[in-house]
């Protein structure tokens, strides 16, 4: 679906990501982690098309890419209700007015927002705001789904419910996920793979399929042998 | 470069003009403009014309803040009052200032009192409203060493309430100094026998349309630099 | 509770200050030429009232301030909307109007009676003229302060430029754009009134005017709580749809 070839991207001089190459497949759940600094978001940016790499290819075999922004606070339109910026997706798509409200509320419902449809985004929790976030790259129906560090300005609790949810979207939509994370454990836990990445400059270190059985669970997989062993031959890569 | 589109509009305006389509005497033209005004410059009566505006506006702004401090100050420390004095200050601030000049003829005639009357009223409420909330927001600790030294309430005021609140007060007297200018000529034009206002009235009933445009740069120019002046003094 | 309590408070200050206005007027304190009391103020109001007299000239101010105002209002933001989508056009353009700004809108009215006459159309133009700066203003900082991610948002969902103006710029414009409308509803109100004393053109200013001259103080004093309504009333107006619309901001 994607495929990353030889990309290099350099800012004013300074070099942020050199000679990185991958592929992400269809359906697939790829987790990428690294340090801070090491170019995750601008990665993320330039398969989004945000931002242009200086050098090297990326080549996405689909239509349309959506991204999940860490900031969703600033990602959201406030002065539409939740209904509303779900609409806005579909607006983009160019699907008609009156079949809005049949394909936003069941999307809404999956989410649990079904109660807040008609609420502004300022009058949610962060949690419900990222989840509304998601609700609407969803509806945007995308062949890749981009996520930039969604759950890091949320607490431990929140972020649970919602990696277990996000986790469960991608299965039963069969999406093609790239998440992005500093949180080793959470990008195990999720990731069908991870790719783990060096810093200064930003370079592929280690790439690992996690063969861990779905559905995870909080706890099960967590204590799973394997899930350790994944953790201590990734964790060196995150040290500066 | 931000001359550029008022040259623009002048040079069209002035092209227009000396080809019949802008009737001259509505119109005029820039070139005659500038005659105009450096005529009326160099014969004193634009600097006349402008020293009473002034004058009037002066007036104003000093009636307006020994009222409006003397009474944001009162209403500031007093909350009961300010509270119950909500609505009867909701009722008379929309009071548009121009609907006092009539009654203000009246009572003073035409003469320069009469503008600084109208323009007082309009300066009165954003310097009340300001020292309200400048005084109101001294830190209370403040106040509280006065009363422990024994000051008077009237000495509390003058000596601790009043400096510690002066920054935020200044910024109502700034902002009632731009009304000030404002609502003064705003009145001049509909009446009084000096100031700006007036003497473009007249040149307009003189039939004399280039002093008329002349005039409004004049008072654009001025209103600009009182703008830009204050903005400064900080 | 506390809130009836101190609109109570506020109501009775209110009437004792009405008192006193009274008690000075009787007693002669205040020159009666020129003070009429309180009852005589509001007896005259009502006169104008039962005879149908307000009416009119109240139509005639109305619908002026009302015609420029919102004639000032879609030029602003169209023309706004424009000159934020170029920064050649802010730089060539918003020095202007900045200079513009604090020029007195009625200092425009001698002027525009030599281009335009004594007329309807007149006091419209310089109305307009007097409220678009704030508007104008107002809305070319608003297009430009749009949330740099909602670009982005805007840009990945490949929206035209139209659509972006339209589902995003112009709504994450409107709170500069309803200061800058408040800003200018005052000013119609003032720009309106001088105009109607100065080119005697009927309505409240004219017939206040009209009633100096004639030394009917109760007459003006009845046209200073029309005007003051008036004031209140479009302040009010313009708050309460602000509220509405800008009802998703945080309480």
């Amino acid at each position: 679906m994607l495929e990353v070839k030889n990309l290099d991207v350099a800012f004013g001089g300074s070099e942020v990501l050199r000679d990185l190459s991958f592929t992400v497949a269809e359906h697939e759940f790829v987790c990428l982690v690294g340090p801070s600094g090491c170019g995750k978001t601008t990665l993320l940016r330039v398969l989004a098309g945000l931002t242009a790499p200086t050098s090297g290819q990326v080549r996405f075999h689909g239509q349309t890419i959506a991204i999940v922004f860490q900031d969703y606070g600033r990602a959201l339109l406030p002065w539409r209700t939740v209904s509303g910026n779900v609409a806005l997706a579909l607006e983009a798509r160019g699907i008609p007015g009156a079949e809005h409200a049949g394909r936003v509320l069941p999307l809404l419902q999956k989410l649990n927002l079904g109660d807040h449809a008609d609420k502004f985004p300022l009058q949610l929790s962060g949690g419900m705001q990222q989840r509304l976030q998601i609700a609407r790259c969803l509806a945007q129906e995308p062949q890749v789904l981009l996520m930039d560090e969604p759950f890091g300005s949320l607490d431990a609790i929140t972020r649970q419910e919602l990696q277990d949810e996000v986790a469960r979207l991608a299965r039963d939509e069969r999406r093609t996920v790239v998440f992005v994370t500093h949180d080793l454990e959470e990008a195990i836990y999720l990731g069908d793979r991870v790719i783990a990445l060096a810093a200064n400059p930003g370079r592929i270190a280690e790439i690992v399929d996690i063969e861990l059985a779905r559905p995870r669970s909080q706890l099960a997989t967590r204590e799973d042998p394997r899930f350790l062993q994944y953790r201590h031959r990734l964790f060196k890569h995150l040290a500066h | 470069m931000a001359a550029i589109f008022p040259a623009l509009v002048l040079l069209l305006w002035e092209t227009l003009s000396r080809a019949g389509v802008l009737s001259e005497d509505g119109f005029s033209r820039p070139s005659h403009w500038a005659p105009a005004l450096v005529k009326a410059l160099g014969d004193g009566t634009l600097l006349t014309q402008t020293l009473e505006t002034f004058g009037a506006a002066f007036q104003a702004v000093l009636i307006a803040s020994i009222l409006g401090i003397a009474l944001g100050a009162v209403l500031g420390l007093f909350r009961p009052l300010e509270r119950a004095a909500q609505l009867t200050v909701d009722a008379l601030r929309p009071i548009p200032s121009v609907a006092l000049i009539p009654l203000s003829l009246l009572v003073f005639g035409f003469s320069r009192e009469m503008s600084a009357a109208v323009a007082a009223f309009a300066c009165f409420w954003p310097i009340l409203i300001v020292t309200t909330a400048s005084v109101r927001g001294v830190d209370p600790r403040l106040l509280e060493v006065g009363r422990m030294l024994g000051f008077s309430s009237g000495k509390i005021i003058l000596k601790l309430a009043l400096p510690a609140a002066l920054p935020g007060i200044l910024v109502g007297v700034r902002v009632a100094a731009g009304i000030a200018i404002v609502v003064t000529v705003t009145t001049e034009i509909v009446t009084n026998p000096r100031g700006l206002g007036h003497g473009m009235t007249m040149a307009a009933q003189g039939l004399q349309p280039d002093l008329v445009w002349a005039t409004l740069i004049w008072i654009g120019i001025v209103g600009w630099l009182v703008n830009w002046g204050l903005l400064r003094i900080k | 509770m506390k809130r009836i309590l101190w609109g109570g408070a506020g109501l009775g200050l209110f009437c004792l200050l009405l008192l006193a206005w009274k008690l000075a007027a009787d007693a002669k304190l205040l020159n009666p030429l020129w003070f009429p009391g309180p009852d005589r103020s509001f007896a005259k109001l009502w006169e104008w009232i039962a005879t149908g007299a307000l009416w009119q000239p109240l139509g005639a101010t109305v619908w002026r301030m009302f015609a420029g105002w919102l004639a000032a209002c879609a030029v602003g933001i169209a023309l706004g909307a424009a000159i934020a989508s170029s920064s050649l056009a802010r730089k060539l353009l918003q020095p202007s109007a900045e200079f513009l700004r604090p020029l007195p809108a009625s200092a425009v009215l001698p002027p525009a009676i030599l281009v335009l006459g004594l007329s309807d159309a007149m006091i419209v133009f310089v109305v307009a003229f007097g409220c678009v700066w704030p508007i104008l203003l107002g809305a070319i900082q608003g297009f430009r302060s749009l949330e740099p991610r909602l670009v982005e948002v805007s840009r990945l969902m490949n929206f035209s430029p139209w659509k972006k103006a339209w589902a995003f710029q112009l709504p994450s414009a409107l709170p500069d754009i309803f200061a800058g409308m408040r800003v200018s509803i005052a000013i119609a109100l003032i720009v309106t009134v001088a105009s109607e004393m100065l080119s005697s053109q009927p309505g409240i200013g004219y017939l206040m005017l009209v009633a100096a001259r004639a030394f009917r103080s109760a007459d003006i004093f009845a046209g200073i709580i029309v005007l003051g309504a008036l004031g209140f009333a479009t302040n009010y107006g313009i708050q309460r749809l602000e509220d509405h619309l800008l009802r998703w901001r945080a309480g």
